[in-house]
């Protein structure tokens, strides 16, 4: 058993080409490493810009975000993109990574040969914090009221003693 | 004979101050527009709490320090520097309480980095953003680097008195446009929004081209356009522009930093039908030579690197980050690993003195500025000269911008002290950022970025970078703004306070 996987192990690092990314921050940070080479990769999807046949889907994990240009068919798999009011749906794809992609003009870019939806996105709880709410209309109340009063009592000092300029 | 600070001194500082802290506190209501418009509700108290702050701060000022001693040229300069701090802090309070960053501090550091038009950014998740946080962003930079807090206050308030024209020299605009300086605050305001329309256009159609629904590319656009002539580099988007994966945003971001990185007075100029002067001034030509030089040695230097082979891939992501260095914009279509891990040396110092440089006087750009180097170039030119003629011979010298202008000794001064404390600010930021333990080419190129408010970063402007760095790059910022004279004023004032008191 061990000499079998051992036999795998070395089968993986002897095949060119394939290299599994834990991480987009990994891609990023070693791009020059990546170049080149088959990688899987999931994120949340925060962008789907369609082009005819094909489409960029922009995918952020942890914080890294990277370009992957599939098929449109593949991008319409997408249901809810990540922005403010929502998760976007978590997406993993395999394809040849491109710290400098020839074919969109030096792009870091991934061509994904498939994409999977893992999960699908969600809308985020974005209810108003009532207390903020309450000290923010009394904030301004108390604003109001300074702002109102400290008028009123320049103009009263100034009937009283008039600014010689005036 | 230096004379000691009295109360009224402070009190001239102070009074004048309050007028814009309240202008804030009113600008302060347009995110809150945006929050309706897209329905984000929540984020509505975060805006209020912040105008309440700035009304509060703004009656008190007001109320306690009013007075009617006329501004002087040292309560000008103090209080243009005061103001570009106090102005950021009180917008920083919405940013914080909406979470849009870790913590105060880098709430602060957001906003400085939003008024000088740095885009050196601490948000933690901006493609989380909320829109009004997000218009909020651009929109300091479009009203502090954009235009200018001053200006628009001058504009709104038509204070036609001699102090607004001391302190819109304190916000290191010196623009000549018209004799009123009212009415030429109005000409700035009248240009910035006329560059914005035109920007906004322009990146919204490449917006919609590029694949967004019309909805996004408008907000989107409006965003970019007002960073980008603000020449800020904020951007809507954790990727920048290369979210979009496209090149006419890339052409619609070239056409319009290149605009806001000219001077107010050519813009104004050219728009009078002076159509000529594009061609005959100074600065442009400075601006064209130095563009074609760093973008052919930088190009030069990625392609014998075959890290870009293309003619395309050279323009959009050497040249295109070449005119974003020079103009101090720092929009990006390299994710900063890249730059930090793989572009060569050579093109970061390249750009690094790029930044450095910066763009025209008297336009959204920073550094130390075209014309200041144009002078400087010149003068040496005339001493060189000077020094291969008979001893009899007159050398004189003179340099086109918008009229001829003579060479003096004390115009080349004025180039040359600034120049310096530039340089000086320089090193001391590199060498606080190598203290940190990050490598002398990336710390060149961050702090380059942060003092001649560029925001194009190689991956050391982070939320978790540490504070110490944060308040540096904070100081350089606001320096590199106002063009350090308002500091060094600031800091002899405080000094002169210190040592001889405060006199009733």
């Amino acid at each position: 058993m061990k000499k079998i996987s051992l036999l795998i192990a070395i089968f993986l690092l002897l095949t060119p080409g394939i290299v599994r990314a834990e991480s987009g921050r990994e891609l990023l940070e070693n791009a020059a490493g990546f170049d080149g080479k088959q990688v899987t990769y999931s994120g949340e999807v925060i962008g789907v810009l369609m082009s005819g046949d094909f489409a960029w889907v922009n995918i952020l994990d942890n914080g890294y975000p990277i370009g992957v240009w599939c098929r449109a068919t593949d991008a319409k798999k997408v249901s809810i993109i990540g922005d403010y009011k929502h998760l976007g749906d978590t997406v993993q794809v395999t394809g040849i990574f491109h710290m400098a992609c020839a074919e969109h003009g030096g792009d870091l870019d991934i061509h994904a040969d498939n994409l999977t939806v893992l999960e699908a996105g969600q809308e985020l709880d974005r209810s108003v914090n009532l207390l903020l709410a309450a000290i923010g209309v009394i904030l301004v109340v108390i604003a109001f009221l300074i702002t109102f009063h400290l008028w009123r009592l320049r103009k009263e000092k100034e009937k009283i003693f008039p600014w010689p300029f005036h | 004979m230096i004379l000691p600070l009295t109360r009224e001194d402070l009190k001239v500082i102070g009074y004048n101050m309050s007028k814009i802290v309240y202008l804030i506190g009113v600008l302060l209501f347009l995110p809150i527009i945006v929050a309706v418009i897209y329905g984000e509700f929540d984020v509505i108290p975060c805006f209020l709490v912040g105008i309440a702050i700035a009304f509060i701060f703004g009656s008190l000022l007001h109320h306690f320090l009013k007075t009617e001693k006329e501004m002087e040229l040292k309560h000008a300069l103090v209080m243009a520097a005061l103001i570009w701090l106090v102005a950021p802090l009180l917008a920083s309070v919405p940013i914080w309480l909406a979470n849009a960053t870790a913590s105060y501090l880098d709430a602060s550091f957001e906003s400085i980095s939003g008024f000088t038009g740095t885009g050196l950014t601490l948000a933690t998740d901006i493609d989380h953003l909320s829109h009004s946080i997000n218009f909020l962003r651009h929109f300091l930079q479009f009203l502090g680097d954009g235009i200018g807090i001053i200006v628009v206050s001058l504009s709104i308030l038509g204070t036609t008195e001699m102090s607004s024209v001391l302190a819109f020299k304190g916000e290191a605009k010196d623009v000549g446009i018209r004799p009123s300086i009212v009415r030429t605050s109005r000409i700035i305001i009248g240009i910035a929004v006329t560059f914005l329309l035109i920007g906004t256009i322009l990146f919204t159609a490449a917006g919609v081209y590029a694949g967004l629904d019309p909805g996004t590319a408008v907000f989107d656009g409006l965003n970019h356009s007002m960073t980008g002539y603000a020449t800020g580099g904020f951007s809507v988007r954790s990727q920048n522009l290369l979210y979009y994966h496209n090149v006419w945003i890339e052409v619609a971001a070239i056409v319009i930093m290149i605009i806001g990185a000219l001077n107010f007075n050519l813009h104004y100029a050219v728009l009078g039908g002076k159509r000529r002067e594009i061609l005959r001034n100074m600065e442009v030509r400075v601006l064209l030579l130095f563009l074609v030089v760093f973008g052919m040695f930088v190009s030069a230097n990625l392609l014998q690197l075959n890290l870009y082979s293309s003619g395309e891939a050279l323009f959009r992501k050497g040249v295109f980050h070449v005119i974003s260095a020079q103009t101090t914009t720092g929009f990006q279509t390299v994710p900063s690993s890249i730059l930090m891990f793989v572009w060569p040396v050579l093109s970061i110092l390249l750009l690094s003195i790029a930044m450095l440089i910066g763009g025209c006087a008297n336009s959204t750009s920073g550094g130390i500025k075209l014309l200041r180097v144009g002078v400087l170039f010149k003068s040496l030119v005339m001493d060189i000269k000077r020094a291969l003629l008979p001893k009899s011979a007159v050398v004189k010298g003179s340099f086109h911008h918008i009229d001829d202008v003579p060479l003096t000794d004390t115009v080349v001064k004025g180039a040359a002290v600034i120049a310096l404390s530039y340089l000086i600010l320089f090193s001391f930021g590199t060498m606080i950022t190598v203290a940190h333990g990050y490598s002398m080419e990336d710390s060149m190129f961050e702090t380059s970025s942060a003092l001649s408010n560029v925001g194009l970063s190689s991956g050391i402007t982070s939320p978790a970078m540490p504070a110490t760095l944060k308040v540096t790059y904070m100081f350089l910022m606001w320096a590199g703004k106002l063009e350090i004279i308002a500091i060094f004023v600031l800091i002899g004032f405080i000094i002169l306070a210190l040592r001889k008191g405060i006199r009733k």
